[in-house]
């Protein structure tokens, strides 16, 4: 008895799964080839969707969804993280360092040959590039105590490239001339 | 405006708006505002930019360019747009230009060269000559590299592809970098609409000469149905050439002289290269270039 409903429920199990393999292989699988993916049938194939009426009830989902842009920071007189907004334009400095997307300063740290060469690289700079090269040697060499320092630059893409780990000292600078 | 945008790109996300794409839902408006400007002050439409959806990164002025009538030959300044400097005065990268035109010309190209190895050459099966006994070098084939008319070593092996991806925003700053040159050389005039009056393409041919565009002009609508005159007009002119916006691409700008653009490309372009450059899941257009990916 018992190893007949074993036996029966066993085989309505192998006949579910058997089902539900022929499901799957029989239905192409959504894959992300346009190959594999069905073709878009008429509207009446779909199942019916309710518009929403009301725009009152629809900003509630709204503010569930991502942002789609980098939104624009919220204006404070101070922040805890120690970020802080631009302010200067560069109109006296004759330089200008745009912020990134993130509304970050753009100093970087390249590392080659295992970690052996360090070099710190200033972005999006516009203007006069070699007068911000100038005054980021000066303050590197200050953090060098008076060593000097080696730097390159492209003035072409608008970059700075400086030997050695400066960021956070650059950066700080930077971020003090309102850049 | 950001508020704006985002709205309205968010009823794609409602069932409502289903069938409508984004875009189509941008320049909509776009295209409204541009009608109730025309049509209750002919005289000027001043197309200001409006800096609260994207602040410029650059401290570059916005650049202002007349919007110029297609109803005539002659001349007439319509009105006047502000260009967003993000993407018409961004720094001139002729570096990043030249790496979208060698990718264009290379992505596509399928080397046909062939060369036979000492295997396809024909014959060569029996050895020449016996290994020893003659006083000559020892030899197993006469279709080996070394003989004449034998087969070739590492030769081209046809079909090569040349297919690689330039990174997203590789491609990005071509838009961007090459849509400034054009404008900073004066390649770059921007027209109210193509609704052209005749299907002539004398009329074309004279507003090239009357405006100075140059030996060869790309006209780019956002639109890409473009109104029966102005097709059967550029129709023979293999030197006039229509484009959608979605289709404009570094090296058709360079090819071609002038690169006219419509008021509505204007705005299309504008509004899908800020996107790109201020989006926020810009990570995920990195990382290698999958055949099967969407």
């Amino acid at each position: 008895m018992a190893a007949s409903t074993k036996l029966l429920f066993g085989s309505g199990l192998c006949h579910r799964l058997g089902q539900l393999t022929r499901s799957l292989h029989t239905q192409p699988a959504r894959l992300s080839s346009f190959r594999s993916s069905k073709e878009v049938q008429s509207l009446e194939q779909y199942p019916e969707v309710e518009p929403v009426e009301s725009a009152a009830a629809w900003k509630f989902v709204e503010r569930l969804l991502p942002p789609q842009t980098v939104p624009r920071p919220v204006a404070k007189t101070d922040y805890p993280s120690g970020w802080q907004p631009q302010k200067s334009d560069g109109s006296e400095s004759g330089y200008f360092v745009a912020r990134t997307k993130n509304h970050m300063v753009p100093v970087y740290l390249h590392t080659r040959f295992r970690g052996q060469r360090r070099i710190t690289v200033v972005r999006r700079v516009q203007g006069d590039i070699w007068a911000l090269e100038k005054d980021l040697r000066a303050v590197v060499e200050q953090a060098r105590n008076g060593k000097l320092c080696a730097t390159r630059v492209n003035e072409l893409s608008g970059q700075i490239h400086i030997h050695g780990d400066y960021v956070d000292v650059l950066r700080e600078h930077l971020k003090a001339k309102g850049f | 405006m950001l508020k704006n945008i985002l709205g309205k790109s968010r009823q794609v996300w409602t069932p409502l708006a289903r069938g409508l794409s984004k875009t189509s839902t941008q320049s909509n408006v776009a295209a409204e505002s541009v009608v109730t400007a025309s049509t209750t002050k002919p005289a000027t439409l001043i197309l200001p930019q409006d800096y609260a959806e994207c602040a410029p990164l650059n401290r570059n002025a916005t650049r202002q360019a007349w919007i110029e009538n297609t109803d005539a030959v002659a001349e007439r300044k319509v009105g006047l747009i502000e260009l967003h400097p993000d993407v018409f005065a961004a720094q001139p990268r002729v570096d990043v230009i030249q790496e979208n035109v060698e990718w264009q010309r290379k992505y596509r190209y399928v080397s046909m060269a062939n060369t036979k190895t000492r295997a396809e050459v024909r014959g060569g099966g029996r050895k020449p000559w016996p290994q020893k006994g003659m006083g000559r070098a020892r030899h197993g084939s006469i279709r080996s590299p070394l003989f004449k008319g034998g087969g070739v070593v590492h030769g081209p092996r046809s079909p090569t592809t040349h297919f690689y991806m330039l990174p997203f925003y590789k491609r990005v700053m071509g838009l961007t970098s090459t849509l400034s040159v054009k404008l900073a050389q004066d390649d770059l005039h921007i027209i109210e609409n193509v609704d052209i009056p005749t299907k002539d393409a004398q009329f074309i041919k004279d507003i090239i000469a009357e405006r100075n565009w140059g030996l060869s002009v790309l006209i780019v609508d956002k639109d890409f149905m473009f109104p029966e005159n102005i097709c059967y007009a550029t129709d023979e002119l293999g030197y006039v050439n229509l484009m959608p916006a979605f289709g404009l691409n570094v090296y058709s700008m360079l090819k071609h002289d002038t690169l006219v653009l419509t008021v509505d490309a204007v705005k299309h372009l504008e509004q899908r290269l800020l996107y790109q450059l201020h989006r926020n899941d810009a990570t995920s257009k990195g990382g290698k270039f999958k055949l099967d990916q969407v």
